[in-house]
């Protein structure tokens, strides 16, 4: 009611100005303002959320990382904060740089952890060795699954099961099955978890690869439900065969989706974690042996350690590197269309 | 080369093979025949050329379908096992059931789990309460505020839209394990990490990608509906409450299930945030008691019982709403 007699007397007005001189105050029209205030209402909830706990948690990270708050500080964290590292504001930075052994190989204590920075990295990249396998198999089900047959949805409900089920659950169930006494491994005849680093990373690839399959798939037959029928018919007529037509008009025409799901999949695939921390449990503290450990393991090491200016530091790292890797991979697309 | 071959008339091509043919290829053109393909001058038939294809593509599917499916077959199969030892053997069906164990009955295991978390001083009810404290208050409470900032940045006009629009979307960007650190000092600070409120109040303000599914989904409802509102005078919040709810439900319904099931799911979040043992949900108990005990010879396959518990609900859940689901994630696909 009172917006409808708002609109009116906005109307009014509006002809009153025309005819007349334009009034010396501006009025305010009422049902513009109300949905200005209703809308940042609507979105208010979202805007605090999004500031406090990610854009807040940003800044304070970073603010983190140049303080020598820990869990040993004896301080609260607001009053950590109040005090750059007495090492110097960059000190967490350069630590992740310092050589951690001399020539000779004789540990160097408390000056860096250069060689362990760089092997886990290099390990959350192993990792990520299965996002071509996974991306080949989804795309070769995808496109086997735009066939019409009978019960391709049924199948596409069985592949996205995996994808669907507790992490920690697939985790149990992948340590007795890939174990030492395990199924595969009598069915293999190799040792997978209890083998050596290669063959822990590879169960590691194995088990994200098959949790993963499904969620691909599924954007792949979307996008291949989404491929313009005509083009095929067309190239049909002109007598290119069905090799032909996939790699010349589904592909591109498919292309955003499949880079889609590459970049999603590498910005996850950094951030591995919660797989190999529960297939090795204890390997991942920061000082152990890292031959497995993922970046993010590391992160979460030196927190369980306490160290939490140095798990942030870490943290700010990572951050840049995924926003690093997500520049590239749209430069190259970029240059793949010109 | 190959295309040229391809062009060449079949009829005269026949004519030359059959002469020269020896009785091996003549066999292997009527072999291929069988399944539709006109090999060394032999006419093709579509319609068994499909159907081999089909059944190559369903070989396919279903040995795929086999490698997805088995693990919980196992998994399942494997929590009926008498110890680890039988467990580990089990292929199909373990060779000897917990029924062989002193006094045990066929779910001997699930019994036996909830004894050793007693002992563990866990409560099973108490935990599975915790977990379904963190995955439905969240998601309900995050889902309206999500579904109210979808339906202003779909419907309504105001300043600084464009802004918040993506200065909410830049948020995306922002990896989680960058920030959880300072998150977990911030609530630590605010002792949330003792009470489980450091799972519960973040997800209350709504998640990011929700609100764009939706917001997505709300652009193709006819704007027409909310002006006839208006005009019937109908404010703002009745608009949202009374028309938008109600008819985006379906996204919403389909965004809170995959929430709920990532809540459920959820081992990160409460590893890191929740530091009191009252307070673990179903997953963190999952993996410390396989950590403790999941290489035992007696509760080997308990362990197993409490993780084929903590996956049931969610594949109970995903069975009956899988429509829902993957037509969900494939509306998400086809948008890109």
């Amino acid at each position: 009611m009172e917006e409808q007699t708002a609109v009116q007397e906005n109307t009014g007005s509006r002809q009153a100005e025309t005819a007349f001189e334009p009034p010396k105050k501006r009025r305010i029209n009422r049902s513009v303002l109300a949905e200005n205030l209703w809308g940042w209402f609507f979105v208010c909830f979202l805007v605090i959320g999004t500031t406090a706990f990610i854009y807040f948690a940003l800044v304070l990270s970073v603010w983190m990382s140049f303080t020598n708050y820990s869990n040993s500080s004896g301080t609260t964290l607001w009053e950590a904060l109040k005090h750059i590292n007495p090492n110097g504001w960059g000190y967490w930075y350069k630590f992740m740089f310092s050589p951690e052994y001399t020539a000779d190989g004789t540990a160097l204590s408390g000056t860096g952890i250069n060689e362990r920075f760089w092997t886990t990295l290099l390990n959350a990249v192993i990792y990520m060795i299965g996002i071509p396998i996974g991306m080949a198999l989804s795309l070769f089900l995808a496109v086997l699954l735009s066939r019409d047959i009978k019960g391709a949805g049924a199948f596409r409900v069985i592949y996205y099961i995996p994808t669907v089920a507790s992490v920690v659950s697939i985790a149990v169930l992948w340590n007795n099955l890939f174990g030492n006494e395990g199924v595969i491994v009598e069915l293999f005849g190799t040792r997978f978890l209890g083998g050596s680093a290669f063959m822990q990373k590879v169960t590691v690839v194995i088990m994200t690869t098959w949790k993963g399959l499904g969620g691909s798939v599924l954007l792949l037959c979307a996008g291949l439900n989404g491929v313009n029928a005509s083009y095929h018919e067309a190239a049909q007529i002109d007598g290119a065969n069905a090799w032909r037509i996939f790699w010349r008009i589904t592909m591109p025409q498919l292309w955003p989706t499949i880079f889609y799901c590459i970049v999603t999949s590498v910005i996850g695939g950094m951030q591995i974690f919660s797989e190999p921390q529960l297939l090795y449990g204890s390997y991942l503290v920061g000082d152990a042996s890292v031959d497995v450990t993922p970046f993010v393991g590391m992160i979460y090491g030196y927190y369980g350690q306490g160290n939490y200016a140095l798990s942030s530091a870490l943290g700010v790292v990572l951050a840049v590197i995924i926003f690093l890797l997500t520049l590239v991979q749209f430069a190259l697309d970029k240059r793949r269309d010109a | 080369m190959t295309e040229v071959i391809n062009e060449m008339p079949p009829v005269e091509n026949a004519g030359e093979g059959q002469k020269e043919l020896n009785p091996f290829f003549k066999a292997l053109r009527t072999f291929c025949g069988w399944f539709g393909f006109g090999i060394f001058g032999a006419t093709s038939n579509k319609r068994r050329r499909k159907v081999f294809y089909d059944v190559i593509t369903y070989i396919i599917l279903v040995f795929f379908a086999f490698i997805m499916i088995y693990p919980f077959w196992w998994m399942i199969a494997a929590s009926f096992a008498r110890n680890r030892a039988s467990m580990l053997d089990t292929v199909w069906w373990p060779s000897e059931l917990a029924t062989e164990n002193r006094g045990g009955t066929f779910f001997y295991h699930y019994t036996n789990i909830m004894r050793i978390m007693e002992n563990n001083n866990f409560d099973y009810w108490r935990v599975v309460l915790n977990t379904l404290i963190y995955s439905i208050v969240p998601v309900v409470i995050g889902l309206i505020t999500s579904t109210m900032a979808a339906f202003a940045f779909a419907k309504l006009n105001f300043k600084g839209k464009n802004f918040v629009f993506f200065y909410c979307l830049a948020a995306i960007m922002v990896p989680g394990p960058s920030i959880m650190i300072a998150q977990f000092c911030v609530y630590s600070e605010l002792n949330w990490t003792m009470n489980g409120l450091s799972m519960i109040i973040p997800g209350c303000f709504g998640a990011i990608m929700t609100a764009f599914f939706i917001r997505q989904f709300l652009f193709s409802m006819p704007t027409s509906i909310i002006e006839a509102a208006k005009i019937d005078g109908a404010g703002y919040w009745r608009i949202f409450w009374g028309f938008v709810m109600p008819l985006a439900m379906p996204a919403v319904m389909a965004q809170g299930i995959l929430s709920f099931i990532g809540c459920w799911n959820n081992y990160l979040g409460p590893l890191i945030f929740v530091r009191s043992s009252e307070w673990y949900p179903l997953a963190l108990v999952v993996s410390q008691l396989n950590t403790e005990i999941g290489t035992n010879v007696d509760s080997a396959p308990s362990v197993m019982a409490l993780a084929v518990l903590a996956l049931l609900p969610v594949l109970v859940l995903f069975a009956v709403f899988q429509k829902t689901i993957i037509g969900s994630i494939m509306l998400t696909g086809s948008k890109e």
